[in-house]
């Protein structure tokens, strides 16, 4: 279970992107955050496993305090949580079983990356990652001759790669037509009803969410502005939806 | 001067009265205040560069032309431009109408006035140069920079009566212009280029720029078959000696006879007046026919020279392959330990014509194997280069770096385990090195045993430390582990301030002091200086308070940057001259020289291949729970292996190119050679030299970069 408190994240230059957030998320939940750009979505993202550092605030995972764990700790904490990008974040000069290799980094010795040292066990548990996204058959391609889809689906292997019980999706349909949105957005639903990995993902498109999320939150200029069920948000209504978007905002698309 | 003026505005003669007196004052009054700046720094810099370049050079007193000369000059140029300047100001708004001679206006006036000036000069000069220093001064460039900067004063007065502080300014072009000009002649007049002195003193090289541009004759070495005969003379010839008997014909070998066989030297007095002495009849045969033979004279002690003025040296020898010549016993400097008569040669040398042998002459061999010797110093350094530098490039990379925080605890076991690991290293190697032979039988096993040592030892210990002491801190109660924090900095500071008290007292005490002072005040700079430090860190300590993080990441970039800015500023013949005096001359100095600003400068390159790179994976692996060794290897190093093999082409390129100069200050390799080639004269040698540099550097020039077409 994620139990965030008052969480508060303020820039070097003084920009507040989080204000005294507070939400918990059940475990084997599907959470979508939705917001504006610039709202705090991903930021908050990356509070949880502290690749930015919260400023005030209190984050428990299963009990235990990330935003007071150590360099030590925080290895072993960052390894059960996956995270997927809008932009992939591949290193596009490796190959794609590189890159889904360095999914299990955060399980092996830190000096084996010296003479780029995998075992056999991990390759294979990487193939088997691959075949679960189904591109095995790209796992000697360089990562840049990829499209965007077979990209994030390197990504999500990447992820599984750290058998994690939960995954951070940072927009991860942004940058990718609708039907492969709904391909990727479809493997996360099929590892959170099927694994039970809880899932916090970020999402621009209201469809996208209604037809995915178990629990919706809203952030508004780093505020938390809505909070319902997966029910509340396919009915959500209009001052609902304009507390989330803003009152200029006009609701264009419904199913999808 | 472009009239580009708006049609709103009219000219204000106050700003230009204010810019006539001082320029740029105009502008800044009505509001430019940065232009203002610009021209009256452009002006002053101009004027003072003319009056150094012109008058104040010690180096050509003759040329002397007074600073007040110098600014008589200018005002009356920018007075004279004025005048100018306002009679075509007068001209375009009265009496051109037409477009066409608006267009021919501008160029008409430049022209105009560049021919007014040139006429006026003279006279102007007049009035405050006597005639002899007139003809003295050298060329015109000193009296065109002082038109410039008139004309810049003059484009200053009318641009400050259109400025309008920020809402009107128009184009600076025209000042920019002048701006170039005046330092391009300047310039011309300070490095003293002179074409006319490069042609008239042409012919004067031809000969040596003939040598060193095909110098291949010396390259090899040639075979010259030679005939010899000799014939032995007796001088002087006292009666009652035993002179050599007269030599007979040979059939089938040259010979020469010579009667008679003994007389009395060639003798040339105080004045030069030269005696003859006896005159010898020469014969001789089995040469070949038709050909030359030179003669030859060769002293006692077995020195021949050619016997000119005393009879022909170079004979043709007839159809037989005999000749017939005279010649008188010449003057030979007899060694004054020799008493009594001498044996003297007479010899008849006959050359073939010269033989390719195709061998390398000994010259080219020493110039073949320098030139080995600096490729190898260029492949060496900059295979070191890349070792040394990739690590440092990573503690130079902003991004990488900035993340880096510690808890002043953290601090505090770091420096200490850093120093005391390095300490145990050397300890360790102390004892490992004799088991290997140590400096003197395995210096280079030896050296790399205590630098290995050395180095996992300090990273070890740094490592364990500062996670030690960062826990422990964590455990204690807060005010104990702060306590630790402060004195464990203050000792830090103490450390750091006692050596910088030393160095202050032998660098700066040093110079006002001397030596002796220095060593007396050193005891007392340091303990202040220890004092000094432990307050400054324990402050700092206590300023981070329990909880405070140390930006150790940006201080160790901001130091590595220190080094490399450094290490780069330096030019590696500078280098090189540090080098010989460390090691002494030879490749090793210039190996360490290229060494070190390839370590820089690669650096550099390297880190900044690092700062550019896409955050976005790095991010990625950091979310996975890699390590910061793993997220290097992985994240970052695959994204930088295009530009680090660039950047390492390119420098192997350029310390190639390096080692081949480094020799001209005692850094080895064929430079070396060159530059004692050059001071002996020898130019076909050194053209040699030349030769093997271009033919190198262009070779590798076309290897870097068809390697680099394939790789990047």
């Amino acid at each position: 279970m994620l139990v965030v408190e008052h969480l508060t994240k303020v820039y070097e230059d003084g920009t507040v992107a989080l204000k005294d957030v507070s939400f918990t998320v059940d475990d084997g939940e599907f959470l979508v955050i939705i917001g504006l750009s610039g709202s705090g979505k991903s930021t908050l993202l990356r509070c949880i496993n502290r690749l930015i550092e919260p400023t005030e605030g209190r984050i428990l995972w299963n009990g235990v305090d990330i935003t007071q764990a150590s360099e030590a700790e925080m290895r072993r904490i960052r390894r059960e949580i996956g995270m997927i990008f809008q932009h992939f974040n591949l290193v596009e000069r490796s190959s794609v079983l590189t890159n889904v290799l360095t999914g299990r980094l955060g399980y092996l010795p830190s000096w084996w990356s010296l003479i780029n040292y995998f075992p056999e066990r991990e390759k294979e548990r990487a193939m088997a990652a691959l075949e679960r996204v189904g591109i095995a058959d790209k796992a000697h391609n360089r990562a840049d001759a990829l499209s965007g889809g077979q990209k994030q689906r390197v990504g999500i292997a990447r992820a599984l790669m750290q058998e994690p019980k939960m995954i951070l999706a940072d927009e991860p349909v942004a940058s990718l037509d609708p039907v492969l949105a709904h391909s990727i957005l479809g493997y996360l639903e099929t590892l959170n009803q099927e694994q039970g990995i809880t899932v916090l993902c970020s999402l621009h498109y209201l469809d996208l969410v209604q037809r995915y999320a178990t629990k919706v939150i809203g952030l508004r200029d780093g505020r938390l502005v809505y909070e319902g069920t997966g029910e509340q948000i396919r009915n959500i209504t209009d001052e609902e939806f304009k507390q989330v978007y803003g009152q200029e905002a006009q609701r264009l698309s419904v199913g999808g | 001067m472009g009239a580009n003026k708006s049609s709103l505005a009219k000219p204000s003669w106050l700003q230009a009265l204010l810019s006539l007196l001082v320029p740029g004052l105009g502008q800044a009054v009505s509001g430019a205040v940065s232009r203002g700046v610009y021209i009256f720094l452009s002006v002053v810099t101009l004027s003072g560069l003319a009056v150094f370049a012109a008058a104040q050079r010690p180096r050509y007193p003759d040329y002397a032309l007074s600073f007040r000369a110098y600014l008589y000059f200018l005002l009356e140029s920018a007075a004279l431009l004025l005048f100018l300047l306002a009679l075509y100001w007068l001209a375009r708004r009265y009496a051109m109408k037409t477009e066409f001679a608006r267009n021919v206006a501008a160029p008409a006036f430049v022209a105009v006035t560049v021919v007014v000036l040139f006429l006026a000069a003279p006279q102007m000069l007049e009035t405050f140069l006597s005639a002899a220093q007139l003809k003295k001064l050298y060329g015109m460039t000193s009296l065109l920079t002082a038109f410039v900067v008139a004309a810049i004063w003059a484009w200053n007065v009318y641009d400050a009566a259109w400025v309008r502080g920020k809402d009107f300014a128009p184009s600076m072009g025209n000042f920019y212009m002048l701006v170039i000009v005046g330092v391009l002649v300047l310039g011309t007049r300070i490095v003293q280029i002179n074409p006319a002195k490069a042609i008239r003193e042409y012919k004067d090289t031809g000969v040596i720029l003939g040598q060193i541009a095909w110098p291949w004759r010396v390259a090899f070495d040639y075979s010259r078959s030679e005939l010899v005969a000799i014939a032995k003379v007796q001088a002087p010839c006292p009666p009652g000696s035993n002179p050599p008997p007269v030599q007979q014909p040979k059939e089938g070998r040259p010979w020469v006879s010579v009667t008679p066989t003994c007389g009395e030297l060639s003798k040339r007095d105080a004045e030069g007046h030269l005696t003859y002495g006896t005159l010898l009849t020469i014969r001789g045969g089995g040469f070949k026919p038709n050909k030359k033979v030179h003669i030859l004279w060769a002293n006692p002690l077995g020195n021949t020279f050619t016997p000119r003025g005393f009879g022909p040296t170079d004979i043709q020898v007839g159809p037989d392959g005999t000749f017939t010549t005279k010649l008188y016993i010449p003057d030979v400097t007899i060694p004054s330990v020799a008493k009594g008569p001498q044996i003297h040669e007479l010899r008849v040398v006959q050359r073939g014509a010269a033989k390719f042998t195709g061998r390398l002459s000994k010259d080219m061999k020493l110039a073949l194997e320098a030139m080995l010797e600096s490729i190898m110093m260029g492949l060496m350094a900059t295979a070191f280069g890349i070792v040394l530098s990739v690590p440092l490039s990573f503690l130079a990379a902003r991004n990488l770096m900035s993340t880096l925080h510690t808890t002043s605890q953290g601090f505090v076991g770091g420096v200490i385990g850093l120093v005391g690991g390095a300490y145990l290293g050397k300890l360790a190697g102390d004892y490992l090195a004799p088991l290997v032979g140590g400096l003197e039988k395995a210096p280079i096993l030896t050296f790399f045993i205590y630098f290995t040592l050395v180095l996992v030892l300090a990273i070890v210990a740094y490592r364990l430390l500062s996670r030690a002491l960062d826990s422990i801190a964590e455990r204690l109660p807060a005010l104990v582990s702060f306590g630790v924090g402060i004195a464990g900095m203050a000792l830090i500071g103490a450390v750091v301030g006692y050596e910088l008290g030393l160095g202050y007292a032998h660098g700066i005490l040093g110079i006002t002091r001397g030596p002796e002072g220095a060593l007396q005040a050193a005891p007392h700079t340091a303990m202040l200086g220890a004092v000094l430090g432990a307050f400054l860190g324990g402050l700092w300590a206590w300023r981070l308070g329990v909880h405070g993080t140390i930006p150790i990441g940006r201080m160790i970039y901001a130091a590595t940057r220190l080094i490399l800015n450094i290490g780069r500023s330096i030019e590696p013949l500078i280098w090189a001259i540090m080098g010989v005096i460390w090691v002494g001359p030879g490749p090793f100095a210039g190996f360490i020289a290229l060494t070190i600003h390839s370590v820089a400068a690669l650096g550099k390159l390297y880190s900044e291949a690092i700062e550019s790179i896409d955050p976005g994976p790095i991010e990625a692996l950091q979310a996975t729970g890699a390590s910061r060794l793993q997220t290097i290897v992985y994240a970052v190093i695959p994204q930088v292996m295009p530009p680090f093999t660039a950047f390492t082409l390119y420098r192997w390129d350029i310390n190639v190119r390096m080692s081949t100069i480094i020799g001209l200050v005692g850094g080895g390799g064929i430079g070396f050679l060159l530059i004692q080639w050059i001071h002996q004269f020898q130019y076909e040698q050194a053209g040699l030299a030349v030769w093997l540099i271009t033919i190198t550097v262009a070779t590798l020039d076309f290897i870097s970069a068809s390697i680099r077409e394939k790789m990047v």
